[in-house]
């Protein structure tokens, strides 16, 4: 059975994620800070902001063949100035956001190379076209995380592997709790197809880049809803 | 568990000339492996070391990091060459 590495699998994109890719038959393997219990598929906790607890989490699935793809979905966001963020929370959200991502796939990576093939799926936001007022760490981090896969694809390419961003608009999850509902609806307004997105159209995305036939589908962003 | 540096030499010599479909034979301690006069692109590397991950593991009982800061130093790799590579595998096996 293939598996599959979902982080952030504890709520939100990610648990949403995983739970489609448990309910399509993988194996998923989730990651999250705090232990989840009510999961229906294996779940373990780590900080991918530690390249040390990412390594202990995973290092058994780091020589595996039977790793089909990773989803990196864990993120953190801090809705705030700039010039009112304290640097201890900038530097968490990097942390976590850009170098956690750049951890996992550096541990899973191997996998996927030996297998010959796979995919990678990161995760950014729409913000980063939109340069949202009170987001600009977030989508600092989240910028990087894109500069980072389409650069990451090319190296992916001659082992089968595609690495592409999946860049939702606002949806309704923890991470969107404390945002005003008139800023959600702005950023909506601005999208190409003005609807709020579900989970669900996150997903259907992921799926489709998961697909055998989307193997010549890398180094892309796609943005839900449009930018 | 244990290997011999020429052991170690000698997976190595089989393993490069594979990816370079040669003798083995025209393969030695002084072949390059990174930086200038690399016998092996950037992705035969990676192969390479993938390999010998698990050469170290199951043949030599020890884990080899080939991401730490000095892994990829020209002047200071253990990746220079197939023979200091040789060589950091047997030392693995007793530090």
């Amino acid at each position: 059975m293939d598996v599959v590495v979902v982080t952030g699998a504890s709520r939100g994109l990610g648990r949403f994620c995983a739970q489609s890719l448990h309910d399509s038959g993988y194996r998923v393997v989730g990651l999250g800070r705090s232990a989840v219990t009510d999961a229906p598929f294996e779940m373990r906790s780590a900080n991918v902001a530690d390249p040390i607890s990412v390594a202990e989490a995973l290092g058994d699935l780091r020589r595996d063949p039977s790793v089909y793809a990773l989803i990196n979905a864990a993120g953190i966001a801090s809705m705030n100035l700039v010039v009112t963020t304290p640097a201890a929370t900038a530097r968490r959200i990097v942390e976590t956001n850009l170098l956690g991502t750049i951890y996992c796939c550096q541990q899973i990576a191997p996998a996927l190379i030996k297998r010959g093939g796979g995919r990678i799926v990161n995760f950014s936001t729409l913000g980063v076209q939109l340069a949202i007022k009170g987001e600009a760490i977030y989508i600092a981090s989240k910028a990087g995380v894109e500069a980072f896969s389409r650069t990451f694809a090319r190296e992916m390419a001659p082992y089968g592997v595609t690495v592409n961003t999946v860049a939702p608009g606002p949806i309704d999850t923890a991470l969107l709790a404390k945002v005003p509902k008139a800023n959600v609806d702005e950023v909506v307004r601005r999208q190409i197809v003005p609807r709020q997105a579900e989970p669900v159209d996150v997903w259907n995305i992921v799926s489709m880049l998961l697909a055998p036939e989307s193997s010549m589908l890398s180094g892309e962003t796609l943005h839900v809803g449009g930018a | 568990m244990s290997v011999s540096y020429d052991e170690a030499e000698q997976f190595l010599r089989e393993e490069v000339a594979a990816m370079m479909t040669i003798d083995p034979a025209t393969i030695d301690a002084d072949t390059v492996l990174i930086g200038a006069n690399r016998v092996l692109d950037s992705a035969d590397l990676v192969m390479l070391l993938l390999a010998v991950e698990d050469f170290a593991r199951d043949r030599v009982g020890v884990e080899f990091d080939w991401t730490s800061d000095s892994a990829m130093s020209e002047a200071r790799s253990v990746l220079r060459s197939v023979g200091s590579l040789a060589r950091h595998l047997t030392d693995l096996q007793s530090a």
